[in-house]
């Protein structure tokens, strides 16, 4: 790896990244190090220092279960992602140059809408008048419009839609890289279709699989816009609960404290991911 | 050459840097702003107060900085000695914020000419309330065709999954929460036994939204049918042809005071107390009382016409007869507390 050659270009490439870690240093690490600060007071009118903040969040069975809710709702979104993501790059690959072409805008086109009116589109797709309810009726499946807004359910559907480009992409990637040679070897050395896949695909995807996932795990947790519009005001995750404190109650120590809290649990979610990929590799290379 | 590239590197660092923070090179001679709202209010003020208060004090200039009032809050808190606004505007719980932590400067009432005849509720000195948001039923009326009439209506078995509440982190919500505890024999220290309502309307309840926008797009959607709503939001929504309709329940409707602030160590406060001023006429009011905007006055000399008068009150004594005022001091002691309580409690 970069590790082998780096000592004679690490003297005059890293001076290149200096502007953006002056950058980073000042619109990131500073105002984490005034969060860090913040976090670190035991009222909102900051006059003490201590921990009390970090003992209320950790010591508190409802708080520790909003953290726990958010970080599983990006696990079933990314599991759902994944799911109806690695189809579509593999036929991506598989297709045409002219199909390649339409796919890929469809594939892309959630990236290039706002957020918002994505999240509106789902707003109306689920509605009790929406699309989906009116299917149901006209085919007969249902005889009153189903609650789908405002449901867990509802929420990571359309997580997933708004987040599946970041899964899709990485994919697409690591799959066209793979030699299709490979799989012709496989099979003609007698292993099946489903042996193929997991003992010659996934191995050497998995770089792409990782990249994918961290992606939109990282997006969909954070997902203040959707989470609060398809999700609704009764169900909290993090990012409406630090909002909550900080705008409407203006604890911002509290706050402050969920933050760091929540950046910590992200960190240790994105590492978990990172050890896999590094684990991923000796599986692939074994 | 004199002129080497590392100076030109500096000054056009400089340049840069002056440009994207003005304040740092002229903090002190600077036109007046004022934080209005963001939406609506934005063009309301736009159209209506700022032409009017800059014809009665020889064109000054003046620039609007829609922010919401926890974004005010915090832009003067950032930079209290030399604040970058000079007339801030809030809902009740954030301007009693924002005058504990010592943000704002008492209205001088002596000097205006309009404050003595404000309605006894908008007459406060921290700063005095140019208007009222106020909250009622709204209703579906293609879907609802007897117009509801009280707050209890909404527990009906009829609306089984069609109403629509939002959650306390809006004024609207929390107001509300606050009434409906009243009328079962709570107040603003107690509110119990409104908690103990919502749990009563859970079957009725089909979405708990975060915020009145959302709440807002629920009707259009069909999502629910009837609900607690702010009359400017219903009346914006009925003008973009969504079947809503808003009426004043006979418990009353919530009337809620927006006040307006002038921030403490603004460098231009004559011209702060003027546009405050401005905003307290009977003209500036009874233009922004007519239709698209439907404000509602609280100066006595304007006379109630139009959609106000049809739905809300003829007058100024109906109005205090028929609106709702809540005690934010007390609302505010225990709002953190509530809103723990509807994190834990409410789930559908």
């Amino acid at each position: 790896m970069a590790v082998s050659n780096s000592p004679a270009t690490a003297n005059y490439d890293l001076k290149l990244a200096l502007p953006l870690a002056a950058f980073f240093f000042v619109f990131f690490l500073a105002p984490l190090t005034i969060l860090l600060f913040v976090s670190l007071h035991t009222d909102p009118s900051m006059k003490a220092m201590g921990f009390t903040q970090y003992i209320k969040f950790l010591g508190d069975p409802f708080s520790l279960g909003v953290l726990a809710n958010t970080l599983w709702i990006g696990v079933e979104v990314t599991a759902l992602c994944l799911l109806l993501g690695l189809p579509l790059a593999w036929v991506y690959v598989r297709v045409a140059g002219w199909m390649q072409a339409v796919l890929m805008i469809i594939i892309l086109m959630p990236l290039l809408t706002s957020v918002v009116v994505r999240t509106f589109a789902w707003i109306v797709i689920l509605g009790r008048q929406g699309i989906v309810n009116n299917a149901l009726l006209t085919l007969g499946f249902a005889d009153q419009p189903l609650r789908l807004l405002y449901t867990e359910g509802g929420l990571i559907v359309a997580l997933a839609q708004v987040q599946m480009p970041l899964m899709v992409l990485p994919l697409i990637t690591a799959l066209s890289r793979m030699d299709p040679n490979l799989m012709d070897a496989s099979m003609a050395l007698g292993a099946g279709h489903w042996r193929t896949f997991r003992k010659v695909v996934l191995p050497l995807t998995l770089p792409g699989i990782i990249a994918g996932c961290l992606l939109t795990y990282a997006a969909a947790i954070t997902a203040f816009i959707t989470q609060t519009l398809v999700g609704g005001g009764q169900m909290l995750f993090m990012p409406m609960y630090i909002y909550q404190q900080s705008s409407t109650l203006s604890n911002w120590p509290f706050a402050a404290a969920i933050s760091i809290i929540f950046l910590a649990a992200v960190i240790a979610a994105v590492s978990l991911f990172n050890v896999l990929g590094r684990l991923s590799k000796g599986y692939a290379h074994a | 050459m004199s002129l080497t590239r590392r100076h030109m590197m500096t000054s056009a660092l400089t340049l840069g840097t002056m440009h994207a923070f003005p304040g740092l090179s002229h903090a002190q001679a600077r036109q007046l702003v004022f934080a209005t709202f963001t939406g609506s209010w934005e063009e309301a003020h736009k159209d209506v107060l700022v032409p009017a208060f800059r014809k009665a004090n020889n064109n000054a200039e003046i620039a609007l900085d829609p922010l919401l009032s926890v974004d005010q809050i915090a832009k003067v808190k950032a930079s209290l000695a030399n604040p970058p606004i000079d007339v801030m505007l809030h809902d009740p719980g954030p301007a009693l914020q924002a005058i504990d932590q010592g943000l704002v400067e008492n209205f001088p009432v002596a000097a205006s000419a309009h404050y003595k005849d404000l309605i006894a509720d908008a007459q406060v000195e921290t700063g005095p309330a140019p208007f009222f948001q106020v909250v009622g039923i709204t209703y579906n009326p293609e879907k609802i065709k007897t117009p509801p009439t009280s707050w209890a209506d909404i527990w009906k078995p009829e609306f089984k999954g069609r109403v629509g509440i939002t959650n306390l982190n809006s004024t609207l919500g929390t107001g509300w929460l606050v009434e409906i505890a009243r009328l079962r024999g709570g107040s603003e220290a107690n509110v119990d036994a409104g908690f103990k309502a919502i749990e009563e309307l859970k079957p009725n309840l089909a979405a708990v939204a975060a915020n009145p926008g959302a709440l807002a797009t629920l009707y259009q959607q069909g999502q629910i049918d009837i609900g607690p709503g702010n009359f400017n939001a219903i009346q914006i929504l009925k003008a973009r042809g969504v079947p809503v309709e808003f009426v004043a329940p006979k418990e009353g409707a919530i009337a809620f005071k927006t006040t307006i602030h002038i921030v403490k160590n603004t460098p231009n406060k004559e011209l702060a107390v003027k546009l405050i001023d401005a905003a307290l006429s009977p003209e500036v009011q009874g233009k922004l009382m007519e239709s698209p905007y439907l404000i509602v006055p609280t100066n006595t000399k304007v006379k109630m016409a139009g959609e106000i008068a049809k739905v809300l009150a003829k007058d100024h004594d109906e109005m205090k007869k028929k609106f709702v005022f809540q005690d934010w001091k007390k609302i505010n002691e225990q709002r953190a507390s509530w809103i723990e309580k509807f994190n834990r409690d409410i789930k559908l």
